[in-house]
């Protein structure tokens, strides 16, 4: 089992794993090799290091995708590729003007003080913004297939948790505690309950702010509706057979210990888990001869010494291959049937340009 | 400055942030720190800010720890360990806040409030931060700080900052009442050099090097100090210079063998600690790459931590 059938035939790819395992990088190359392969791809990237910007060759991130250029991308029919680098900002206000029911409504959302406030602490809410970011462009149908990059590990759960925590947030019931006692709906526990976070939030954040608040979730609570449908829309699509969750690792084993873990939150949320990327590797063969090869050719005692360190580090090069091919055929064996199980290249300075990119996607999904 | 002379400048802090980017070994090297931190008599309490409280604690268990969520452990003498609690925090800041001690108990029993301070944005990271804060004002019977030091170890970057920018964020809101007050009290600690210092982790790779360089650029621009950086995991070098040509000479001239892609991964990490020791304005020591794990790879390393080399650059500068 290859990637090449996932590349090929699946609207939603997403990567997940720790960070430093060169998830981004790897995102970039599965983008370029569906893109050289003909179909149309759009690589999104939530990562905050903007990594994929360096890979990319890119330096700006606008509103909208940019293209890779079709020269460089060298690709087949009407290949083409996109790059988003994503801006919660941008995405939370084009989330908010579509599900207000009315400008003014989203003009209380958007030029509310607070708005700023919600869009600046960006931890969690980065997640959402990615989820949204992705559902809008399944609906526009702009792309035939979409590669996620996801934050690290902990993080990518937030992303799957995002949609869910943003609406628990913005629970009607929760609103109702912010808004006039008297309009509430449900029982007399409930009404207690909100007569004694009343007589807290006063206090905690100062009335005036609690006002504010008040508003602003008042606000808010317009758009419900919309989130939530939103929501039950993305999570429906990323269950079903058309998105396939890709684990990125390294063979470190810290990094390993977050692919489990994701893996395991993947099956309890019943997600398509599609199969192992094992990066920065050796378990590639390269069969080569031993320096010892080179001892003809070893005239001095500088060529020697050369031979004795070679020696040293191709000892420690072959423990290495020898483990991480282990620990790959490990992966295979724990994965469950059809998955997929791929090591990629040892990566060099050289991913860091587009051509590594090209090289890396060819490596990963043979053309 | 060797090892031992940047740990002192370490140990004369309230607080040490461990920071980096997800696996460069960050919290194997806070852990690393705390022992080394214990070894040389100074008290240490080792703090961990997970994003995901329910999990197992990797860190409890790399020093040995019993992880007892918000409570304070102590797992060997000069020693202890906490896990941060966003729920320990709002308990604490409610119970000061609030008139009467038990409206806050009576708060945090009412579930549409924990689901507020769960859910909303920052909450919980100043739920955190609280807990901290408080952690640090705890005096002795005799004064004088309880924890003198913490180490913690902050989870991967994203986070990292959002935490670091939290208080100035919730300043610009709120700069008046009690949350206004915590936060004022929690950046001033924050951007003190005298009491807080960061300390940057990263690998000795092209990616990690570049953005440890980023996130120094980022540290600066939230005013959070710069104490010391560590390149962790340097391959050994087992040349000399005339060696080393030598083998490149050979290489070059006979084709590709056994080796040579270690002797490229050598070169990739020296370039790094270049890269590193030129783009960082901060002391930095270079840790080796051991075949240790866990509790282990921590007693090694905190070993190697106070005999750590100096940065290249200072190195070549010392006549």
């Amino acid at each position: 089992m290859s990637l090449g059938p996932l590349v090929r035939n699946k609207r939603v790819l997403v990567l997940c794993g720790a960070g430093g395992v060169g998830k981004t990088t790897t995102a970039a190359a599965l983008g370029v090799a569906a893109a050289r392969a003909g179909r149309q791809v759009l690589v999104l990237t939530i990562d905050p290091a903007r990594r994929l910007a360096e890979a990319m060759g890119m330096k700006d991130h606008g509103p909208e995708p940019t293209a890779v250029p079709p020269e460089r991308l060298g690709a087949r029919g009407a290949g083409r590729l996109d790059v988003w680098m994503l801006e919660p900002g941008i995405v939370f206000e084009r989330m908010v003007r579509r599900l207000a029911p009315s400008e003014k409504a989203a003009r209380a959302v958007l030029e509310h003080r607070l708005y700023r406030f919600l869009s600046e602490l960006i931890t969690g809410m980065q997640e959402y913004a990615a989820a949204e970011a992705l559902d809008g462009f399944l609906a526009s149908e702009r792309y035939e297939l979409i590669v996620l990059d996801t934050p690290p590990s902990r993080h990518a759960l937030d992303f799957l948790e995002a949609p869910g925590r943003l609406s628990r947030f913005l629970d009607d019931r929760i609103v109702s505690l912010f808004g006039p006692v008297e309009g509430t709906r449900g029982g007399r526990l409930w009404m207690g309950a909100q007569a004694l976070v009343a007589r807290v939030l006063g206090p905690v954040f100062g009335e005036g702010f609690t006002r504010e608040l008040r508003d602003f979730v008042g606000a808010f609570g317009s758009l419900f509706a919309g989130i939530r449908l939103h929501t039950e829309r993305l999570r429906a699509r990323l269950s079903s057979p058309d998105t396939a969750f890709l684990l990125v690792t390294s063979p470190e084993a810290a990094a390993l210990r977050e692919a489990v873990f994701f893996r395991e939150a993947l099956a309890a949320r019943e997600l398509p888990f599609a199969g192992y990327i094992l990066n920065r590797s050796w378990a590639r063969d390269e069969p080569l001869p031993a320096p010892e090869a080179l001892r003809p050719h070893a005239q001095d005692s500088a060529a020697v010494q050369a031979l004795e360190a070679l020696t040293r580090l191709a000892a420690d090069e072959h423990a290495r291959a020898t483990a991480h091919r282990a620990l790959l055929a490990r992966l295979a064996e724990q994965s469950p049937k059809g998955a997929v199980t791929v090591a990629s290249p040892d990566a060099d300075a050289g991913l860091e340009d587009f051509e590594g990119l090209v090289r890396l996607g060819d490596a990963l999904v043979p053309p | 400055m060797d090892g031992g002379v940047v740990l002192e400048s370490l140990w004369s802090k309230r607080a040490v942030l461990v920071s980096g980017k997800g696996g460069v070994g960050k919290t194997t090297l806070a852990a690393a720190l705390a022992v080394a931190a214990a070894r040389a008599g100074q008290p240490v309490l080792l703090v961990e800010l997970s994003p995901d409280e329910n999990g197992p604690s990797t860190l409890a268990a790399l020093v040995g720890a019993r992880d007892e969520g918000p409570r304070v452990t102590v797992a060997r003498p000069g020693l202890s360990f906490v896990r941060l609690s966003a729920l320990e925090g709002h308990r604490r800041f409610l119970e000061e806040t609030l008139p009467l001690r038990w409206l806050a108990d009576a708060a945090l029993r009412a579930r549409a409030l924990r689901r507020f301070l769960d859910a909303g944005p920052g909450l919980r990271e100043m739920g955190l931060l609280y807990q901290m804060l408080t952690l640090l004002r705890l005096t002795r019977p005799g004064g004088g700080p309880t924890h003198p030091l913490a180490i913690l170890d902050l989870p991967a970057t994203g986070h990292a900052l959002g935490l670091a920018s939290l208080p100035r964020s919730v300043l610009s809101v709120m700069p008046g009442g009690p949350i206004g007050r915590a936060m004022a009290e929690g950046l001033a600690f924050l951007q003190d050099p005298a009491r807080t210092g960061v300390l940057l982790a990263s690998l000795p790779e092209p990616l990690p090097v570049s953005e440890a360089l980023a996130l120094s650029q980022d540290l600066r621009r939230l005013g959070l100090p710069l104490a010391a950086a560590v390149l962790n995991r340097m391959p050994e070098d087992p040349f000399t210079p005339a060696s080393r040509a030598a083998a490149e000479r050979l290489l070059a001239a006979h084709g590709p063998h056994q080796g040579q892609r270690a002797l490229g991964r050598l070169a990739r990490a020296q370039a790094s600690w270049e890269r590193f020791a030129v783009g960082l304005d901060a002391p930095h020591l270079c840790l080796p790459e051991l075949s240790a794990t866990g509790p282990e790879l921590v007693e090694q390393l905190a070993g190697r931590l106070v005999t750590a080399p100096p940065s290249r650059r200072a190195r070549e500068a010392t006549p």
